[in-house]
């Protein structure tokens, strides 16, 4: 299954059109809901997505099987454009947040959402994280959801740096270990 | 010292993996990946893998379908673009479409190479298409005519059917044929082995004792075909029987029969 994905990313180095329908078909599925969940405008999303799997198309000449998974290659991809496209919004935003004083609380970037809707969000919150300590899981999804750094995240958490490294390092472990089937 | 130094590393690897590395961790963490560490290698193959799990994860959400169009013209315009994969000229071709859209940007031309090569390739497929359906077509219309025929025959009282029976090297085969003294007949086997390489199914129409060709056929790969016989004109016609024989056919059966009609 895996090599699957590695065959048709080859495909793709060689210029075939129907393998890149197909492998969008495969793997838009998967990272779709990873960009809406980060840069959480579906039009945005959807400009995301797009540049994604364009990237992909350019530079699957560069993937290399040995190195990870077609998935973990889209995945990695997909949530560090997502992640560049939140910096660039939060940048922009945070000239209009530090002038008019807004809630420090909510997350830079984030739209006010309604709290039901929340409500639904942190009940589907995938298991894997769930099974984490929450210290650990609060660093991860400020991480890998929200795209801060180990510094912002001890900024906002009020916490040492070291603590914070500490609990991603354990989080990321555990994490490896509850996916591997062996946590 | 290096193992409490390495440490420091693998806390890092896990943070560069969540892309939460910033400041001069970040260039130091980068520099010792540089060096080619395959301990931290690893470390980030691992952790990317299990991000990549959690992302399987997520509440589903359907990605909106113009994404998928928008990207499929997009990719089929790019000058790299081909149908399909086959052989090692294209990696050659990818590499100077590559060069040539490098060029291209540069001087500008670059839209005009895009279009140019979209309608190179619309020009192909559309070739390609009409080839296709040219071919088919002509198929289609020999079938036609073939089942038309057998039809025609079947509505004439004065045809026949007979039963042909596997012989020999086939046993299973099975013969129909309808036969009509005035106007010829059409022969439907099944269950006959494809005739094998140099050699052809050839029909025999007795007439007394004496057989005498009445043509060649092939059967596909699931052992069926078929074939119009014509007419044995002034002679009555007293069996059927089909033997392999050499390509090209013979005059006298030479080969083994694979089906026969029963004897009357």
């Amino acid at each position: 299954m895996a090599a699957e994905g590695a065959e048709l990313i080859r495909k793709i180095a060689a210029g075939d059109t129907a393998a890149f329908a197909r492998f969008y078909d495969r793997y838009a599925p998967l990272v779709y809901p990873l960009i809406l969940r980060i840069v959480r405008e579906p039009a945005e999303a959807a400009d995301v997505l797009q540049d994604v799997f364009w990237e992909a198309w350019q530079r699957a000449t560069d993937y290399d099987p040995a190195r990870g998974t077609a998935e973990a290659w889209m995945v990695t991809r997909a949530r560090s454009r997502a992640i560049d496209r939140v910096r660039s919004t939060r940048r922009r935003s945070d000239v209009f947040v530090a002038s008019s004083g807004e809630d420090a609380a909510s997350l830079p970037g984030e739209p006010v959402a309604d709290p039901a809707d929340r409500l639904e969000e942190r009940r589907t919150v995938q298991s894997a994280l769930e099974r984490l300590p929450d210290a650990q899981r609060e660093v991860i999804e400020l991480a890998y959801y929200a795209g801060l750094t180990q510094t912002e995240i001890a900024e906002r958490l009020k916490q040492p740096l070291g603590t914070v490294k500490t609990r991603i390092r354990l989080g990321l472990t555990r994490l490896r270990d509850i996916v591997k089937g062996t946590g | 010292m290096s193992q409490p130094s390495h440490d420091t590393f693998d806390a890092m690897a896990a943070s560069y993996a969540l892309g939460a590395l910033d400041g001069d961790e970040l260039a130091e963490f980068e520099r010792h990946l540089r060096e080619g560490c395959p301990r931290c290698a690893a470390t980030l193959r691992e952790s990317e893998e299990t991000l990549a799990a959690l992302a399987r994860s997520m509440p589903p959400a359907i990605p909106p379908p113009q994404v998928r169009e928008a990207l499929l013209r997009r990719v089929a315009a790019s000058p790299r673009a081909r149908p399909s994969s086959r052989t090692s000229w294209i990696r050659w071709g990818v590499g100077t479409a590559a060069a040539a859209v490098a060029v291209a940007a540069f001087t500008g031309a670059y839209v005009a190479t895009r279009y140019e090569a979209r309608l190179g390739q619309m020009a192909r497929e559309t070739f390609a298409i009409r080839q296709r359906l040219e071919k088919n077509e002509a198929a289609l219309r020999e079938q036609l005519a073939f089942y038309s025929g057998a039809v025609d025959l079947l509505r004439d009282p004065a045809t026949r059917v007979v039963t042909l029976r596997g012989a020999g090297p086939a046993p299973d085969a099975i013969g129909r044929l309808l036969w009509n003294e005035a106007s010829g007949g059409h022969l439907f086997v099944a269950k006959l082995p494809p005739a094998p390489a140099g050699k052809t199914y050839e029909l025999w129409t007795i007439v007394g004792t004496t057989p005498r060709p009445a043509g060649l056929f092939t059967v596909d790969a699931s052992g069926r075909g078929s074939h119009r016989v014509a007419t044995a004109p002034g002679a009555a016609v007293t069996g059927f029987a089909v033997s392999l024989e050499p390509e090209g056919g013979v005059q006298a059966p030479t080969g083994p029969i694979v089906l026969a009609s029963s004897a009357r």
